[in-house]
């Protein structure tokens, strides 16, 4: 009812290879670029390897559904669904529940199938229950509500929409930019110290591709604001996407302090390239199924493998890395990985198994150790900034 | 400056401005002479780099194009700290951009390398029928000739001194031009003509990528006739 019926026209047909000729073998060597859509209509560059990675994705993510299908079989249907770990483990510790939590997370980790994602994402990341506790009608009514109603939020919205990941076939269409805009504005009411950040744009347009309806897109938009992520990551002054940076920083010198020690010498900053990870959840810069696999692990566990992801992204290129001396090719080396990771795999193996442990608590100190350095630092400019202003009045 | 090894320098640049002011448009048509109609919002901010032929010399530009919305101006310090130089872009159609732009002049002054070669740039200056922001310094009593309007607009006649872009940026010591990403109008002009004003003493090999240079007593970076 809110526009979402043609998201069944994108429906992904896994049967089918990547849509482009194969190029002749002298293409091949000359690894020529080729533009191709991938699962979610994405237009992406990549020579034939990429290509050919993308293939092998699309065959693991059907043999990936097989296994869910076949614990279905085994477990019952939506068995998924009862075994929050965190819940399980406060309220029960029957031994099935805990088993069926652990499978469940090793599994989310192998990647949710596509057709179960909007179900899975929806009832592990708390969005269903966020929802259960307002008003069925509470979406359509707030939605009805704002819909004339023009702010700096609405304006800014209007103006991304059509910059929200353009020439998309669904997303780049009247009906994807009012989709979008609803969503948005919807929350720019709900939260009214966020309102619209730039970066939502992203991230709710991927949810809205995923989820089968709008409205479950704005709520796992809420959950994800709301419990999901670190708080005022979003807000006037981004202070909790700062304080995020400032915890990531801290984390590399540990995890990986060769690179920390030259990229320091180099005086080049992470945040220079963190900071689009952090707020737009990877949807910018990874390919979109290795972005939605680093999503299935985000709704099960939660924020801290945002920092993981991260770490694993400089892990990889560690050695290379090393070698150079110019912050262009320190972008360059990050972006070209980042954008050609299709095989999601690459990315979350290392992240899991060769970043080490890292615990909430460990994290949550992290976090409230650099909150009072944030709040000063943004003080400080806000300080500065109206001193000059106040000078410039007289 | 002929010396060899004192011919290819690294700079890095900003571009600042409000949303939408096209930051990103002159970033793109710069690099890769494209201009597309709607750019994907920047987040944080992108990173490209070109290089420019002066005389005999080559600059290579490390650009930082960032993102325009108001909460991300909280992150524009790590972006032009070190910066050689600045473009600091507004809209001509768009009298809030403009300033918005002074705000970020004073902020560069207050806070940035006090050396920094400083560039204006009134973008969408195709959009002439849309001018909200003069690009100079309109005589009093002068009838502005409007091309296109509902109104027979000649007969208006300019009642007020306005500060206008050009006074502005020499009241500042920034120089001006106006742009289109969209026509391509002076967008090469613009990096050029910084290029040019660049101190000319680093060699390429700075690893930071960034013109250093010594520090001048702590005075203020302009010396503003008029405030």
């Amino acid at each position: 009812m809110y526009g979402t019926h043609s998201k069944r026209d994108m429906e992904i047909d896994y049967q089918s290879q990547v849509p482009i000729l194969r190029p002749s073998i002298h293409a091949r060597r000359a690894k020529i670029t080729v533009k191709f859509q991938d699962l979610y209509g994405f237009t992406v560059e990549g020579n034939v390897d990429d290509v050919n990675v993308l293939n092998d994705v699309r065959e693991k993510v059907r043999e990936q559904g097989k296994v869910w299908w076949a614990l279905e079989a085994s477990k019952g249907a939506n068995w998924y669904l009862q075994t929050h770990i965190s819940s399980t483990l406060k309220t029960s510790l029957k031994f099935s529940a805990l088993v069926n939590a652990i499978t469940l997370k090793k599994l989310i980790r192998k990647g949710i199938p596509p057709v179960l994602r909007p179900k899975v994402w929806f009832s592990l990341s708390g969005a269903a229950k966020k929802k259960s506790t307002a008003p069925e009608s509470y979406y359509e009514d707030l939605t009805k509500a704002v819909q004339d109603k023009v702010t700096p939020a609405t304006k800014q919205i209007d103006h991304d929409l059509p910059r929200t990941f353009p020439g998309h076939p669904w997303l780049d269409t009247a009906e994807g930019h009012a989709a979008l805009r609803r969503v948005l504005v919807a929350y720019s009411f709900r939260d009214s110290d966020v309102g619209y950040c730039q970066g939502l744009n992203y991230v709710a347009a991927l949810l809205l591709l995923v989820m089968k309806t709008e409205e479950e897109a704005f709520w796992m938009i809420a959950v994800l604001l709301e419990n999901v992520l670190v708080s005022d990551c979003y807000n006037k002054n981004l202070s909790g996407c700062h304080v995020e940076q400032r915890v990531f920083k801290d984390l590399l010198t540990k995890k990986c302090p060769r690179i920390a020690a030259h990229l320091d010498a180099l005086e080049f900053d992470v945040s220079l390239v963190c900071t689009e990870w952090f707020l737009c959840l990877f949807a910018k810069s990874l390919p979109s199924e290795t972005t939605l696999r680093v999503w299935d692990v985000l709704f099960n566990e939660g924020a801290n493998l945002l920092f993981h992801v991260a770490l694993a992204i400089f892990k990889m290129n560690e050695e290379e890395l090393l070698t150079v001396h110019h912050v262009g090719d320190v972008i360059h080396i990050i972006q070209r990985c980042t954008h050609q990771l299709f095989d999601p795999d690459d990315l979350l193996t290392v992240a899991f198994d060769q970043i080490g442990f890292m615990t909430t608590t460990t994290i949550s100190r992290q976090r409230k150790k650099q909150e009072p350095a944030v709040m000063a630092e943004l003080d400080e400019r806000l300080r500065r900034l109206n001193s000059i202003n106040a000078g410039d009045e007289q | 400056m002929a010396t060899s090894g004192n011919k290819n320098m690294n700079a890095k640049l900003v571009l600042l401005g409000d949303v939408g002011a096209g930051k990103s448009s002159l970033v793109l048509r710069f690099v890769k002479g494209q201009f597309i109609e709607f750019q994907e919002s920047t987040i944080g901010a992108a990173f490209f780099s070109q290089t420019v032929a002066v005389n005999d010399a080559t600059v290579k530009f490390e650009i930082w194009d960032t993102a325009g919305q108001e909460r991300y101006h909280s992150l524009a310090p790590m972006y032009y700290r070190g910066a050689a130089a600045a473009i600091i872009v507004y809209d001509i159609t768009n009298q809030a951009s403009f300033d918005r732009a002074k705000k970020w002049v004073q902020e560069l002054q207050a806070q940035g390398n006090p050396n920094m070669v400083m560039a204006l740039a009134g973008n969408k200056a195709d959009l002439i029928d849309a001018r909200k922001v003069a690009a100079e310094v309109i005589p009093l009593g002068t009838k502005l000739k409007y091309s296109s309007s509902n109104q027979d607009m000649s007969k208006i006649v300019v009642q007020d001194r306005k500060p206008e872009a050009q006074t502005y940026a020499e009241e500042n010591g920034l120089f001006f031009m106006e742009t289109s990403a969209k026509t391509a109008l002076n967008v090469n002009d613009v990096f050029s003509e910084i290029a040019k004003r660049l101190p000319r003493l680093q060699p390429a090999q700075n690893p930071s990528g960034m013109v250093l240079m010594d520090r001048p007593a702590q005075t203020p970076a302009t010396a503003s006739c008029c405030s």
